[in-house]
């Protein structure tokens, strides 16, 4: 690989998912990270001196420093401020998961950068967590025949904070983790997402969270293939690991069990009080950082685009709208 | 000592009669409308081989109904217009009007029929039930329940789907009727599956429930699998823990042997278990249990009607492409 010198800035660290992009970052030879901006001073200027990168009070300090790229983490609500103010002075942006908490701002988000020729990339990791590249290889392969089903899950722990705040976040565990694996199943198969149907419970599993925490949606494809996605944040503090992402497909000459981050040390441990796995598989979110990197220095166009992040966010958005009138929701959903 | 008579001789009239021969009951009568089958099963386990079921009601304290359940009715009501203890195999009967005849008849003759939903049985089942009902994960919010391998070989109308019902009545009956049992009434259903599309030797169906204490559930029924496979999973999430088993990952015994060709592929995976706690003698030695102290059965005749009428909507749902409320549910006439 190339060392040409790539300039890097972080946008908000809202989302924990930054601390491990900076690390990924000081991994890839030739990247500097030149500055962290954010808007919670405090919060911000604690990620500058943990990974000892300047920190600055004002967005337009950070941009006057021109970097290639842009890493936006910010809450979920306020990702089309910081890509609006950005768009046209840097010219690649990485820009966490969900898109946005409404159409119109995923939109406002692409146009904003296609009107200032910037390549949006949207971080959806598990693209490059090798168990899922494998799978993406077998069904390309098509040794599997027609494929008949697929059943999957992203669980996880309630993460709290402003993830849970209907405006900052867009709403609950279903925004939270629709988006990643249907993220997949639209790249193993370009296609899209027909209908969904949803369960979707609130302080099911959290008494008194105010939020979703708890969603089951039943979706089928425009390929034909249907499935269903368990959103929900059902792994108690109490449980060995995070969460999981399992794909299961159902097919004419077999059927394969994908679970991503099976690759476990179990580790017993008096001092921590409880069991927990420890994942030694290798890191995704090194993987969507190189792939951004790479982006940059051969200016290609971006692997996730921004359309990608739409289309997941209307799969969520649609399956809040099934779950409130008790009915099976066609999408493309309507422009409001 | 009671007298038993098996109506049916496949699969499953095989497994129960192992269950009675350990039981302190006589198997004395065997009925098949297949006549060399019913005198096959009398020369392996004993008894008569009966030329009609009256023959066989009229010898019997108890009757085991092991045929197809499109089936079940006629006999149920012929064993209950006699008086006869009744043990019925699931599901209770291929429709929602048959199910109704059958629970009404058995009241209407006071006698006392045990649906025979195994799963109820499995320890692994039962003891998660336990876990829940100990107040040791919360209070229940999302549980996953899966059944999946291929379509069984030993029985013709599995295929048919006018007297199986298919993966959904077949298969996902049982998970139906082990969340119902756990968490109580369903609300709705929304189902997808392969039913009316793949051919049942393909059948497959992932099925939403909601249930009346809000709830989610999720059932996995497959027949799509390939032969070798067979899976079986729980999880029960509720708002201070969770219970999790899967039968590929929670087993004690794994033999890997050379073949011919020296390549270890043949491989057996067993979770053996002690003779009293094999889930289909449990479920025979439950049922004598009670019938002899009059204590109620773990499953009802109602408990066999709702996993049905739950499984019909299901369908209904797979059919139709909407979700099915419960309580206003009716089947579709044929």
């Amino acid at each position: 690989m190339s060392e040409q010198p790539v300039k890097i800035g972080l946008l908000s660290f809202a989302h924990g998912h930054a601390h491990s992009y900076a690390t990924c970052l000081k991994k890839v030879p030739g990247v500097e990270i030149v500055g962290i901006y954010d808007d919670n001073v405090a919060r911000g200027e604690e990620a500058a001196q943990q990974h000892n990168v300047a920190f600055f009070a004002a967005a337009d300090a950070l941009l006057d420093q021109t970097p290639d790229g842009i890493i936006i983490c910010a809450e979920n609500a306020n990702h089309r401020l910081l890509v609006e103010k950005v768009a046209g002075r840097t010219r690649y942006i990485l820009c966490e998961k969900p898109i946005a908490t409404t159409l119109a701002d995923a939109q406002a988000i692409i146009d904003a950068c296609a009107a200032t020729h910037t390549k949006l990339q949207i971080a959806f990791p598990v693209r490059f967590a090798p168990p899922v590249q494998w799978l993406k290889e077998t069904l390309d392969a098509g040794s599997l025949g027609r494929i008949l089903a697929v059943q999957t899950t992203n669980h996880g722990s309630m993460p709290g904070g402003w993830f849970v705040n209907q405006t900052l976040a867009g709403g609950g565990a279903v925004i939270d983790h629709t988006v990643h694996v249907i993220d997949l199943l639209r790249w193993f198969w370009r296609t899209e997402v027909s209908e969904v149907y949803a369960e979707i419970g609130e302080s099911l599993l959290h008494p008194n969270l105010g939020i979703d925490d708890a969603g089951l949606l039943s979706f089928k494809l425009a390929n034909g293939v249907y499935g269903t996605l368990d959103t929900s944040w059902s792994r108690p503090a109490s449980y060995t690991t995070w969460g999981d992402v399992k794909i299961e497909v159902t097919a004419e000459q077999g059927v394969v069990f994908v679970d991503a981050f099976k690759q476990n040390l179990t580790v017993s441990s008096d001092g921590i009080g409880k069991t927990r796995w420890q994942n030694w598989g290798s890191s995704m979110d090194q993987g969507l950082i190189n792939d951004f990197i790479d982006m940059i220095r051969t200016e290609r166009t971006p692997s996730i685009t921004g359309e990608d992040g739409l289309r997941a966010l209307e799969v969520a958005l649609a399956a809040y709208q099934s779950a409130k009138s008790g009915q099976v929701v066609q999408l493309p959903l309507e422009k409001a | 000592m009671k007298q038993v008579g098996i109506v049916g001789t496949g699969n499953i009239a095989q497994i129960h009669l192992e269950g009675w021969q350990r039981l302190p009951v006589q198997v004395v009568a065997h009925y098949d409308v297949r006549a060399e089958a019913a005198q096959q099963a009398s020369a392996k386990y004993g008894g008569k081989a009966c030329s009609s079921l009256d023959e066989l009601l009229d010898q019997v304290d108890i009757v085991d109904i092991c045929t197809p359940s499109h089936v079940h009715r006629e006999n149920v009501l012929a064993a209950a217009a006699v008086g006869k203890a009744i043990v019925c195999e699931k599901p209770l009967a291929r429709h929602l009007r048959d199910c109704t005849a059958i629970v009404e008849a058995v009241e209407r003759a006071g006698v006392r029929m045990f649906v025979a939903q195994v799963v109820r049985f499995f320890p692994q089942f039962a003891q998660a039930k336990a876990v829940l009902d100990s107040g040791a994960i919360g209070k229940p919010g999302v549980i996953r329940t899966s059944r999946a391998g291929a379509m069984p070989r030993w029985g013709s109308f599995f295929g048919n789907f006018d007297l199986s019902g298919g993966v959904i009545l077949d298969v996902g009956i049982h998970d139906i009727d082990y969340q119902r049992w756990c968490f109580g009434e369903v609300e709705r259903v929304f189902a997808r599956g392969l039913t009316f599309t793949n051919g049942l030797q393909g059948d497959h169906a992932l099925i939403s429930l909601r249930f009346v204490n809000g709830a989610i559930g999720h059932i996995e029924a497959g027949w799509a699998s390939p032969p070798a496979q067979w899976r079986t999973r729980l999880e029960i999430c509720g708002d201070a823990g969770m219970v999790e088993w899967d039968a590929e990952e929670d087993t004690s015994v794994t033999q890997i042997m050379l073949d011919a060709e020296r390549t270890g592929k043949v491989r057996t995976v067993a979770s053996p278990l002690a003779p009293d706690d094999n889930p289909y003698f449990a479920e025979l030695a439950h049922f004598l249990a009670c019938l002899e102290s009059g204590e109620p059965f773990r499953v009802t005749p109602h408990d066999g009607l709702m996993a049905v009428k739950v499984a019909l909507a299901a369908i209904e749902s797979v059919r139709t492409g909407q979700p099915i409320t419960i309580a206003s549910f009716e089947e579709p006439s044929a």
